[in-house]
């Protein structure tokens, strides 16, 4: 081969390579693609019913309700096809609903986990009901989506509540050591009002920020390096693109929600302490009775595995059970191994429960 | 690319890679064990304070001026959509409860309906229509 073919060849490589960066840089993949309908709605929240695929005596018969964070989009559970916990979970027969926050705008700024636990979870757990038919339910939250369910759960014992699985759950802030986010939010360093009182919400850059400078190099650099270096693998590529989209859609959280956070949980530990008072009733996390799945990733760097052990031996649960998981916050629900370990543990669990 | 070297292929890109990868394991560690300091707490702190302080009366100089120069012009400000957005949500609100409400008289109106199936077939005989009835007025009662 001339040494002019070899650079032709080269030149049309390099000018593939980024063509194929451009288009994931600045474009948005096709994601959550699961058949679904809209059942119910409430200011920006939004109730979503996903469509069965198997026929309904092989379906479980308790529905499935997912709760997700309220600082992302909760489409990281549906994140595209032959990729998505739900699909995964509809095609495992489960009746499976989820609840998106939707993005709270200036006039949500006093939004609190007091109206998401009391006002939006119990309509929506209502309506979730009345379209399946079941008096019964199973709730899986994820990361603040996890505090939410477990205060609801708590609240609310006798509402038909049959399972609960808590994915990498922060509800233990008792070890300041472990936790960067409660050394950067310490009271010594960060004004909570003055943010607040600037900017209502908490705005979505600066959660992002946040979350990113916990692994600067892992989220700044090397994710782009990896990228790089399989511009021409179209599997890691896809891949890639799909979680981009959803890293860089981030939303606001509001401002009540986000105070409460910081001041009850990260800064006083109030949950665990059993001093938590959502609309002046106290949070026992004693009185949670459903059955419980604690998911835990072992390198979760956001919920170290330390905010969710303590938890569970407090919840008052006969049957509860902790399932850890090597991968990180977001990856043992969304990475490659997710497929293999922690969706097929959660399914089986849970279909001894959903009789 | 690759050299002999003692018998063995080596790949002089990928020994840059692994090195690559040695120093980029490094640099993360390092960097993850600075951001989990008290020095970077205070810095971060002291930086978005100092942004927030300069920021914040300006935002409020400029919003204000924004609803004075609309409510001069007889447009709607922001205020206004908020507290109609907040009057739009408790609608909804109100909305959501009826639609509770309906949901159970609906439950309770199929449970006397089933509970009443029964009595159909022996509706054939003219006196067992009369004893249809009760269910139905109860059927009724469970609606108010």
């Amino acid at each position: 081969m001339s040494a002019e073919t070899i650079e032709t060849n080269q030149f049309a490589a390099m000018q593939k390579r980024l063509q194929t960066l451009t288009k994931v840089m600045t474009t948005q993949a096709p994601l959550a693609l699961t058949a679904k309908e809209t059942v119910w709605t409430l200011n920006k929240a939004k109730l979503y019913h996903y469509i069965p695929q198997v026929p309904k005596e092989q379906r479980h018969p308790v529905p499935l309700l997912l709760v997700f964070a309220l600082m992302n989009r909760p489409y990281i559970l549906d994140l595209r096809p032959g990729a998505s916990f739900v699909e995964y979970m509809v095609k495992q027969g489960y009746d499976v609903y989820l609840l998106d926050w939707g993005v709270p705008g200036i006039e949500d700024k006093n939004l609190k986990f007091d109206d998401y636990t009391l006002e939006y979870m119990p309509r929506a757990i209502r309506k979730m009901k009345a379209v399946s038919g079941c008096e019964e339910f199973s709730l899986l939250g994820w990361c603040i989506g996890a505090i939410l369910t477990s205060i609801y759960a708590s609240l609310r014992p006798d509402d038909g509540l049959r399972n609960l699985i808590l994915l990498t759950a922060p509800l233990d802030f008792s070890r300041k050591e472990e936790l960067t986010f409660a050394r950067w939010t310490d009271e010594k360093y960060f004004d909570v009002e003055k943010v607040l009182a600037t900017f209502g919400n908490m705005p979505a850059e600066m959660i992002d920020y946040g979350a990113k400078a916990l692994k600067p190099v892992e989220n700044y650099v090397s994710n782009y390096l990896r990228l790089w270096d399989n511009l021409e693998n179209p599997l890691v590529v896809e891949s890639w693109h799909a979680m981009n989209t959803w890293v860089t859609d981030n939303i606001p959280l509001a401002g009540g929600a986000f105070r409460q956070l910081i001041v009850d949980l990260y800064r006083n530990d109030r949950l665990m302490k059993g001093e938590l008072m959502i609309r002046g009733e106290r949070v026992d996390l004693g009185r949670l009775r459903a059955n419980l799945l604690a998911i835990i990733a072992e390198s979760d760097h956001i919920t170290p595995p330390c905010q969710t052990e303590p938890a569970v031996a407090k919840i008052g649960s006969a049957d509860k059970e902790i399932y850890r998981v090597p991968g990180g916050h977001i990856g043992i629900m969304a990475g490659s191994g997710a497929a293999k370990r922690t969706w097929p543990h959660l399914d089986e669990w849970l279909a001894q429960r959903s009789k | 690319m690759s050299e002999e070297q003692g018998g063995k292929k080596v790949d002089p890109t990928e020994q840059l890679l692994a090195m690559r990868e040695a120093y980029m394991n490094v640099w993360a560690k390092s960097m993850g064990e600075m951001v989990n300091t008290e020095a970077y707490a205070q810095q971060s702190g002291a930086v978005l304070d100092a942004f927030l302080t300069v920021s914040q009366p300006f935002k409020a100089s400029l919003e204000k001026a924004m609803v004075n120069a609309l409510q001069q012009l007889s447009m709607p400000t922001r205020p206004d959509f908020v507290s109609l957005a907040e009057r739009l949500t408790n609608l909804e609100m109100r909305l959501d409860d009826m639609d509770g409400k309906l949901d159970r008289i609906e439950r309770a109106t199929a449970k006397v309906t089933t509970s009443a199936a029964p009595a159909r077939p022996k509706a054939a005989s003219p006196a067992k229509p009369n004893r249809a009835r009760p269910a139905k007025k109860k059927a009724r009662r469970g609606t108010k």
